[in-house]
Protein backbone atom coordinates (compact mmCIF):
# COMPACT_ATOMS: atom_id res chain seq x y z
CA UNK A 1 0.00 0.00 0.00
CA UNK A 2 1.73 3.14 -1.18
CA UNK A 3 0.62 6.14 -0.01
CA UNK A 4 1.72 9.86 -1.51
CA UNK A 5 3.25 11.32 1.62
CA UNK A 6 5.50 9.72 4.37
CA UNK A 7 6.27 11.01 7.78
CA UNK A 8 8.38 14.31 8.07
CA UNK A 9 7.20 15.48 4.47
CA UNK A 10 6.75 18.54 4.29
CA UNK A 11 3.10 19.46 3.21
CA UNK A 12 0.63 22.47 2.84
CA UNK A 13 -2.86 21.82 3.10
CA UNK A 14 -5.10 22.96 0.65
CA UNK A 15 -6.55 26.96 0.43
CA UNK A 16 -9.39 25.79 -1.49
CA UNK A 17 -13.10 26.91 -0.42
CA UNK A 18 -15.83 25.97 -2.41
CA UNK A 19 -18.98 24.44 -0.39
CA UNK A 20 -19.84 20.63 0.80
CA UNK A 21 -19.68 18.69 3.47
CA UNK A 22 -15.37 19.03 4.21
CA UNK A 23 -13.58 17.45 7.12
CA UNK A 24 -10.93 20.17 6.56
CA UNK A 25 -11.45 22.79 8.78
CA UNK A 26 -11.30 26.43 7.44
CA UNK A 27 -8.89 27.26 10.03
CA UNK A 28 -6.24 25.25 8.58
CA UNK A 29 -6.36 25.76 4.80
CA UNK A 30 -3.36 26.87 3.22
CA UNK A 31 -1.51 26.29 6.36
CA UNK A 32 1.93 24.49 5.73
CA UNK A 33 3.25 21.52 8.51
CA UNK A 34 4.73 18.44 8.25
CA UNK A 35 3.28 14.76 8.03
CA UNK A 36 2.98 13.72 11.65
CA UNK A 37 1.56 10.17 10.84
CA UNK A 38 0.52 7.80 7.81
CA UNK A 39 -2.98 6.46 8.64
CA UNK A 40 -5.13 4.27 6.71
CA UNK A 41 -7.35 4.74 3.93
CA UNK A 42 -10.82 5.57 4.53
CA UNK A 43 -13.85 6.88 2.36
CA UNK A 44 -14.19 9.84 1.66
CA UNK A 45 -16.11 12.11 4.07
CA UNK A 46 -16.88 14.38 1.40
CA UNK A 47 -18.58 11.97 -0.71
CA UNK A 48 -20.60 10.03 1.80
CA UNK A 49 -22.58 12.85 3.11
CA UNK A 50 -23.98 12.50 0.28
CA UNK A 51 -24.74 8.54 0.63
CA UNK A 52 -22.00 7.09 -1.50
CA UNK A 53 -20.83 4.23 0.77
CA UNK A 54 -18.17 2.95 -1.26
CA UNK A 55 -15.12 3.29 -4.12
CA UNK A 56 -13.76 6.26 -2.63
CA UNK A 57 -11.09 5.09 0.02
CA UNK A 58 -8.68 7.75 0.48
CA UNK A 59 -5.69 7.78 2.64
CA UNK A 60 -5.60 9.86 5.56
CA UNK A 61 -2.63 11.62 7.35
CA UNK A 62 -1.88 13.44 10.59
CA UNK A 63 -0.71 16.96 9.90
CA UNK A 64 1.32 18.81 12.64
CA UNK A 65 1.19 22.17 12.66
CA UNK A 66 3.26 25.24 14.38
CA UNK A 67 0.34 27.71 16.26
CA UNK A 68 2.39 30.86 15.97
CA UNK A 69 2.60 30.04 12.46
CA UNK A 70 -1.11 29.37 12.19
CA UNK A 71 -2.70 32.24 13.90
CA UNK A 72 -1.60 35.81 13.53
CA UNK A 73 -0.94 37.29 17.02
CA UNK A 74 -0.96 33.77 18.52
CA UNK A 75 -0.96 34.27 22.65
CA UNK A 76 0.91 31.22 23.69
CA UNK A 77 4.19 29.53 23.00
CA UNK A 78 5.95 28.97 20.09
CA UNK A 79 6.47 25.74 21.08
CA UNK A 80 2.99 24.62 20.48
CA UNK A 81 1.52 23.07 18.19
CA UNK A 82 -1.36 21.53 16.95
CA UNK A 83 -2.37 18.15 14.93
CA UNK A 84 -5.53 17.04 12.85
CA UNK A 85 -6.40 14.78 10.33
CA UNK A 86 -6.32 15.66 6.64
CA UNK A 87 -6.93 13.44 3.29
CA UNK A 88 -4.33 13.16 0.74
CA UNK A 89 -6.55 15.13 -1.55
CA UNK A 90 -6.02 18.03 0.87
CA UNK A 91 -2.25 18.09 0.95
CA UNK A 92 0.16 19.38 -1.56
CA UNK A 93 4.03 19.12 -1.33
CA UNK A 94 5.25 22.42 0.34
CA UNK B 1 -3.30 33.13 6.56
CA UNK B 2 -0.61 35.63 5.94
CA UNK B 3 0.64 36.15 2.34
CA UNK B 4 -2.64 33.48 0.55
CA UNK B 5 -4.99 35.70 -1.84
CA UNK B 6 -8.08 35.93 -0.17
CA UNK B 7 -10.12 33.78 -2.69
CA UNK B 8 -13.11 36.56 -2.70
CA UNK B 9 -13.66 35.82 0.96
CA UNK B 10 -13.60 39.55 2.32
CA UNK B 11 -17.14 39.58 1.24
CA UNK B 12 -20.10 38.14 3.02
CA UNK B 13 -21.75 35.89 0.83
CA UNK B 14 -18.92 34.39 -0.31
CA UNK B 15 -17.81 33.98 3.37
CA UNK B 16 -21.33 32.45 4.23
CA UNK B 17 -21.18 29.61 1.29
CA UNK B 18 -17.63 28.97 1.59
CA UNK B 19 -16.91 29.01 6.08
CA UNK B 20 -19.85 26.86 7.33
CA UNK B 21 -21.26 28.38 11.00
CA UNK B 22 -20.49 24.73 12.16
CA UNK B 23 -16.90 24.87 11.54
CA UNK B 24 -15.85 27.33 14.73
CA UNK B 25 -12.06 25.95 15.33
CA UNK B 26 -10.34 29.70 16.01
CA UNK B 27 -13.55 31.95 15.81
CA UNK B 28 -13.40 34.33 18.92
CA UNK B 29 -15.77 32.91 21.68
CA UNK B 30 -16.92 33.58 25.35
CA UNK B 31 -15.81 31.11 28.85
CA UNK B 32 -16.74 27.61 28.17
CA UNK B 33 -20.17 26.53 30.51
CA UNK B 34 -19.07 23.96 32.60
CA UNK B 35 -22.48 22.90 33.75
CA UNK B 36 -23.54 19.11 32.49
CA UNK B 37 -26.77 17.51 32.01
CA UNK B 38 -28.17 14.54 32.31
CA UNK B 39 -29.32 13.33 28.93
CA UNK B 40 -33.29 13.35 28.68
CA UNK B 41 -34.96 9.83 27.53
CA UNK B 42 -35.75 11.40 24.45
CA UNK B 43 -32.02 12.17 23.62
CA UNK B 44 -30.89 9.14 24.71
CA UNK B 45 -33.23 7.61 22.43
CA UNK B 46 -32.47 9.56 19.29
CA UNK B 47 -28.42 8.83 20.00
CA UNK B 48 -29.51 5.10 19.89
CA UNK B 49 -32.13 5.75 16.69
CA UNK B 50 -28.93 7.41 15.13
CA UNK B 51 -26.44 4.41 16.08
CA UNK B 52 -28.74 2.29 14.21
CA UNK B 53 -29.61 4.20 11.46
CA UNK B 54 -25.42 4.80 10.51
CA UNK B 55 -24.97 0.74 11.54
CA UNK B 56 -27.49 0.56 8.55
CA UNK B 57 -26.13 3.06 6.51
CA UNK B 58 -29.68 4.38 6.26
CA UNK B 59 -28.27 7.80 7.51
CA UNK B 60 -24.60 7.44 7.46
CA UNK B 61 -22.17 9.59 10.82
CA UNK B 62 -21.37 12.12 7.11
CA UNK B 63 -25.02 12.40 6.33
CA UNK B 64 -26.04 13.24 9.66
CA UNK B 65 -23.65 15.66 10.32
CA UNK B 66 -24.04 17.39 6.51
CA UNK B 67 -27.71 17.28 7.38
CA UNK B 68 -27.15 19.57 10.12
CA UNK B 69 -24.70 21.38 9.04
CA UNK B 70 -27.17 22.48 5.91
CA UNK B 71 -29.66 24.14 8.53
CA UNK B 72 -27.76 27.04 8.50
CA UNK B 73 -26.44 28.96 12.00
CA UNK B 74 -29.71 30.24 13.03
CA UNK B 75 -31.79 26.44 13.07
CA UNK B 76 -28.24 25.30 14.72
CA UNK B 77 -27.98 28.18 17.57
CA UNK B 78 -31.76 27.58 18.34
CA UNK B 79 -32.07 23.60 18.03
CA UNK B 80 -30.19 21.64 21.05
CA UNK B 81 -27.66 18.99 19.23
CA UNK B 82 -30.26 16.04 19.53
CA UNK B 83 -32.96 18.48 18.19
CA UNK B 84 -30.73 18.89 15.31
CA UNK B 85 -30.08 15.25 14.97
CA UNK B 86 -33.62 14.17 15.01
CA UNK B 87 -34.05 16.91 11.99
CA UNK B 88 -31.53 15.67 10.18
CA UNK B 89 -32.40 12.32 9.76
CA UNK B 90 -36.09 13.36 8.92
CA UNK B 91 -34.19 15.07 5.86
CA UNK B 92 -31.71 12.74 4.93
CA UNK B 93 -34.66 9.95 5.04
CA UNK B 94 -37.18 12.09 3.11
CA UNK B 95 -33.97 12.33 0.17
CA UNK B 96 -33.51 8.83 -0.13
CA UNK B 97 -37.46 8.44 -0.32
CA UNK B 98 -37.44 6.14 3.07
CA UNK B 99 -39.42 8.27 4.49
CA UNK B 100 -41.80 10.87 2.70
CA UNK B 101 -42.82 13.61 3.96
CA UNK B 102 -46.23 12.66 3.91
CA UNK B 103 -45.59 9.65 5.88
CA UNK B 104 -43.79 11.10 8.57
CA UNK B 105 -46.83 13.78 8.79
CA UNK B 106 -48.97 11.05 9.53
CA UNK B 107 -47.37 9.28 11.90
CA UNK B 108 -46.12 12.01 14.37
CA UNK B 109 -50.21 12.78 14.44
CA UNK B 110 -51.11 9.35 15.20
CA UNK B 111 -47.47 8.96 17.85
CA UNK B 112 -48.56 12.50 19.20
CA UNK B 113 -52.19 11.44 19.97
CA UNK B 114 -50.75 8.09 21.23
CA UNK B 115 -48.04 9.57 23.63
CA UNK B 116 -50.96 12.34 24.83
CA UNK B 117 -53.11 9.26 26.16
CA UNK B 118 -50.14 7.83 27.64
CA UNK B 119 -49.70 11.29 29.83
CA UNK B 120 -52.96 11.41 30.86
CA UNK C 1 -18.73 36.39 14.62
CA UNK C 2 -19.46 36.72 18.57
CA UNK C 3 -22.37 36.31 20.35
CA UNK C 4 -23.89 38.59 22.86
CA UNK C 5 -25.66 35.87 24.17
CA UNK C 6 -24.40 32.02 23.71
CA UNK C 7 -27.37 30.38 22.20
CA UNK C 8 -25.03 27.82 20.56
CA UNK C 9 -25.14 25.82 23.87
CA UNK C 10 -26.17 22.45 22.59
CA UNK C 11 -28.55 22.05 25.59
CA UNK C 12 -31.34 25.45 25.78
CA UNK C 13 -32.99 25.27 28.67
CA UNK C 14 -35.94 23.00 28.40
CA UNK C 15 -39.04 24.72 28.00
CA UNK C 16 -42.31 22.51 29.60
CA UNK C 17 -45.07 23.83 28.43
CA UNK C 18 -47.43 21.06 28.91
CA UNK C 19 -50.41 22.73 26.71
CA UNK C 20 -48.25 21.79 24.18
CA UNK C 21 -48.89 18.38 24.67
CA UNK C 22 -45.78 15.93 24.03
CA UNK C 23 -42.58 17.46 22.70
CA UNK C 24 -42.58 17.73 18.67
CA UNK C 25 -38.91 16.09 18.49
CA UNK C 26 -39.63 13.29 20.82
CA UNK C 27 -42.52 12.38 18.53
CA UNK C 28 -40.64 12.67 15.60
CA UNK C 29 -37.99 10.52 16.43
CA UNK C 30 -40.76 7.85 17.97
CA UNK C 31 -42.49 8.43 14.46
CA UNK C 32 -39.54 7.99 12.26
CA UNK C 33 -38.34 4.46 14.61
CA UNK C 34 -41.84 3.14 13.99
CA UNK C 35 -41.72 3.84 10.21
CA UNK C 36 -38.25 2.21 9.52
CA UNK C 37 -39.51 -0.79 11.87
CA UNK C 38 -42.88 -1.22 9.61
CA UNK C 39 -40.64 -0.78 6.52
CA UNK C 40 -38.67 -3.73 7.99
CA UNK C 41 -35.47 -1.65 7.35
CA UNK C 42 -34.80 -2.09 11.38
CA UNK C 43 -35.61 -4.10 14.50
CA UNK C 44 -36.95 -1.90 17.41
CA UNK C 45 -34.57 -4.23 19.34
CA UNK C 46 -31.64 -2.99 18.06
CA UNK C 47 -32.34 0.00 19.31
CA UNK C 48 -33.14 -0.90 22.36
CA UNK C 49 -29.61 -2.97 22.45
CA UNK C 50 -28.03 0.54 21.87
CA UNK C 51 -29.86 2.59 24.44
CA UNK C 52 -28.28 -0.40 27.27
CA UNK C 53 -24.90 -0.13 25.14
CA UNK C 54 -24.92 3.44 26.01
CA UNK C 55 -25.74 3.48 29.19
CA UNK C 56 -23.45 0.90 30.37
CA UNK C 57 -20.13 3.09 29.16
CA UNK C 58 -18.91 5.45 31.74
CA UNK C 59 -15.28 7.24 32.18
CA UNK C 60 -14.35 4.83 34.53
CA UNK C 61 -13.55 2.34 31.70
CA UNK C 62 -11.03 4.20 30.26
CA UNK C 63 -9.50 4.90 33.84
CA UNK C 64 -8.88 1.49 34.39
CA UNK C 65 -7.67 1.34 31.26
CA UNK C 66 -5.41 4.10 31.80
CA UNK C 67 -4.50 2.37 35.26
CA UNK C 68 -3.42 -0.68 33.77
CA UNK C 69 -1.17 1.06 31.52
CA UNK C 70 0.58 2.46 34.59
CA UNK C 71 1.16 -0.44 36.03
CA UNK C 72 2.04 -2.76 33.18
CA UNK C 73 5.17 -0.86 30.43
CA UNK C 74 4.53 -3.24 28.01
CA UNK C 75 0.74 -2.63 27.88
CA UNK C 76 1.15 0.71 28.10
CA UNK C 77 3.74 0.22 24.64
CA UNK C 78 0.53 -1.69 23.04
CA UNK C 79 -1.79 1.18 24.03
CA UNK C 80 0.59 3.84 22.92
CA UNK C 81 1.12 1.84 19.60
CA UNK C 82 -2.52 0.55 18.60
CA UNK C 83 -4.91 2.10 20.65
CA UNK C 84 -7.87 -0.07 19.22
CA UNK C 85 -5.85 -3.45 19.27
CA UNK C 86 -4.84 -2.84 22.96
CA UNK C 87 -8.36 -2.04 23.93
CA UNK C 88 -9.60 -5.12 22.40
CA UNK C 89 -7.22 -7.11 24.19
CA UNK C 90 -8.24 -5.41 27.44
CA UNK C 91 -11.71 -6.33 26.87
CA UNK C 92 -13.47 -2.88 25.59
CA UNK C 93 -16.39 -3.16 22.98
CA UNK C 94 -15.12 -0.82 20.29
CA UNK C 95 -18.77 -0.64 19.37
CA UNK C 96 -19.10 2.24 17.06
CA UNK C 97 -16.17 0.91 14.66
CA UNK C 98 -13.85 3.82 15.23
CA UNK C 99 -9.96 3.87 15.34
CA UNK C 100 -8.24 5.09 18.79
CA UNK C 101 -4.72 6.61 19.47
CA UNK C 102 -3.67 7.12 22.85
CA UNK C 103 -1.42 9.95 23.49
CA UNK C 104 0.40 10.13 26.75
CA UNK C 105 1.38 13.80 29.04
CA UNK C 106 4.55 14.45 29.16
CA UNK C 107 7.16 16.84 30.70
CA UNK C 108 8.00 18.35 27.81
CA UNK C 109 4.39 18.31 26.47
CA UNK C 110 0.75 18.23 27.27
CA UNK C 111 -1.74 17.24 25.05
CA UNK C 112 -5.70 18.51 24.59
CA UNK C 113 -8.02 17.20 22.45
CA UNK C 114 -11.03 18.87 20.67
CA UNK C 115 -13.50 18.73 17.88
CA UNK C 116 -13.82 21.48 16.39
CA UNK C 117 -16.35 20.40 13.65
CA UNK C 118 -19.23 18.29 16.14
CA UNK C 119 -18.02 16.18 19.21
CA UNK C 120 -16.05 13.53 17.81
CA UNK C 121 -15.21 11.83 21.04
CA UNK C 122 -13.81 8.13 22.39
CA UNK C 123 -17.20 6.68 23.06
CA UNK C 124 -16.53 3.10 23.57
CA UNK C 125 -14.20 4.06 26.42
CA UNK C 126 -15.19 7.56 27.95
CA UNK C 127 -19.32 7.39 27.50
CA UNK C 128 -20.76 10.39 26.00
CA UNK C 129 -18.94 13.49 26.06
CA UNK C 130 -19.92 16.40 28.48
CA UNK C 131 -22.22 20.00 26.90
CA UNK C 132 -18.94 21.79 27.17
CA UNK C 133 -17.25 19.40 24.45
CA UNK C 134 -19.64 19.96 22.41
CA UNK C 135 -20.05 23.69 23.19
CA UNK C 136 -19.28 26.56 20.33
CA UNK C 137 -16.98 27.89 23.04
CA UNK C 138 -14.73 25.11 23.30
CA UNK C 139 -14.90 23.96 19.84
CA UNK C 140 -13.65 27.81 19.11
CA UNK C 141 -11.36 28.26 21.49
CA UNK C 142 -9.46 25.00 22.11
CA UNK C 143 -7.05 25.43 18.99
CA UNK C 144 -6.42 28.99 19.19
CA UNK C 145 -6.52 29.83 23.03
CA UNK C 146 -5.00 26.53 24.63
CA UNK C 147 -3.42 27.77 27.21
CA UNK C 148 -6.16 30.38 28.12
CA UNK C 149 -8.93 27.76 28.07
CA UNK C 150 -6.67 25.13 29.87
CA UNK C 151 -6.39 28.59 32.68
CA UNK C 152 -10.16 28.16 32.59
CA UNK C 153 -10.22 24.10 33.77
CA UNK C 154 -7.84 25.31 36.24
CA UNK C 155 -4.50 23.85 34.54
CA UNK C 156 -2.01 26.16 34.23
CA UNK C 157 1.25 24.91 32.15
CA UNK C 158 4.34 26.58 32.54
CA UNK C 159 5.87 28.38 29.45
CA UNK C 160 8.40 25.54 29.23
CA UNK C 161 5.83 22.52 28.47
CA UNK C 162 4.83 22.98 24.66
CA UNK C 163 0.73 22.34 24.27
CA UNK C 164 -0.43 20.18 21.83
CA UNK C 165 -4.05 20.67 20.37
CA UNK C 166 -5.34 17.43 18.55
CA UNK C 167 -8.46 18.45 16.15
CA UNK C 168 -10.53 15.28 16.03
CA UNK C 169 -11.78 15.96 12.68
CA UNK C 170 -11.77 12.89 10.89
CA UNK C 171 -11.84 9.01 11.68
CA UNK C 172 -9.03 8.80 14.78
CA UNK C 173 -10.59 9.07 18.63
CA UNK C 174 -8.45 10.29 21.05
CA UNK C 175 -7.86 9.74 24.50
CA UNK C 176 -5.07 11.24 26.54
CA UNK C 177 -3.20 9.06 28.92
CA UNK C 178 -2.43 11.69 31.82
CA UNK C 179 1.58 11.43 33.50
CA UNK C 180 0.88 8.98 37.01
CA UNK C 181 1.49 11.64 40.02
CA UNK C 182 4.03 11.34 42.34
CA UNK C 183 3.43 9.71 45.75
CA UNK C 184 1.09 6.55 44.10
CA UNK C 185 4.12 4.54 43.95
CA UNK C 186 2.29 1.77 46.09
CA UNK C 187 -1.49 2.14 44.88
CA UNK C 188 -3.29 -0.69 43.65
CA UNK C 189 -4.60 -0.65 39.89
CA UNK C 190 -7.96 0.00 41.58
CA UNK C 191 -6.84 3.39 43.80
CA UNK C 192 -4.90 4.33 40.32
CA UNK C 193 -7.98 4.27 38.28
CA UNK C 194 -9.56 6.98 40.70
CA UNK C 195 -6.95 9.09 40.54
CA UNK C 196 -7.59 9.08 36.76
CA UNK C 197 -10.70 11.57 35.90
CA UNK C 198 -12.90 12.05 32.47
CA UNK C 199 -11.31 15.30 31.90
CA UNK C 200 -7.55 14.35 32.45
CA UNK C 201 -8.11 11.76 29.86
CA UNK C 202 -9.62 14.75 27.63
CA UNK C 203 -6.48 16.68 28.60
CA UNK C 204 -8.14 20.39 30.08
CA UNK C 205 -7.02 18.49 33.82
CA UNK C 206 -4.41 16.53 35.25
CA UNK C 207 -4.89 13.34 36.83
CA UNK C 208 -5.37 13.86 40.59
CA UNK C 209 -2.71 13.80 43.21
CA UNK C 210 -3.63 10.66 45.89
CA UNK C 211 -4.47 12.30 49.54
Amino acid sequence: MTSRYAVGDRVRICARYAPGHVRTPFYVRGATGHIERVLDKFLDPEREAFGINAGTETQLYRVRLNQSALWPGYTGEPIDTLELEIFEHWLEPA
Amino acid sequence: MPGTPDHGLSREPARLIAHQPHDVGGQPDGPVNMAEHELSPFEKHCHALLDVLAAHKLVNTEEKRRGVEDMGEVIIGSLTYYQRWAASAAKVLNEKGLVTTQELGRKMVDVRAQLAAEEQ
Amino acid sequence: MTHDHDHTEPHAPIEVDVSDGPDYFEVMVHALQELLVDKGLIDADEVRARLELIDSVEPSRGAALIARAWTDPAFKQRLLADGSAAIDEFGIDNYDGTHLIVIEQTPEVHNLVVCTLCSCYPRPVLGLPPDWYKSRAYRARAVRDPRGLLREFGTDIPPEVSIRVHDSNANMRYLIMPMRPAGSESMTEAELANLITRDSMIGVTVARLPR
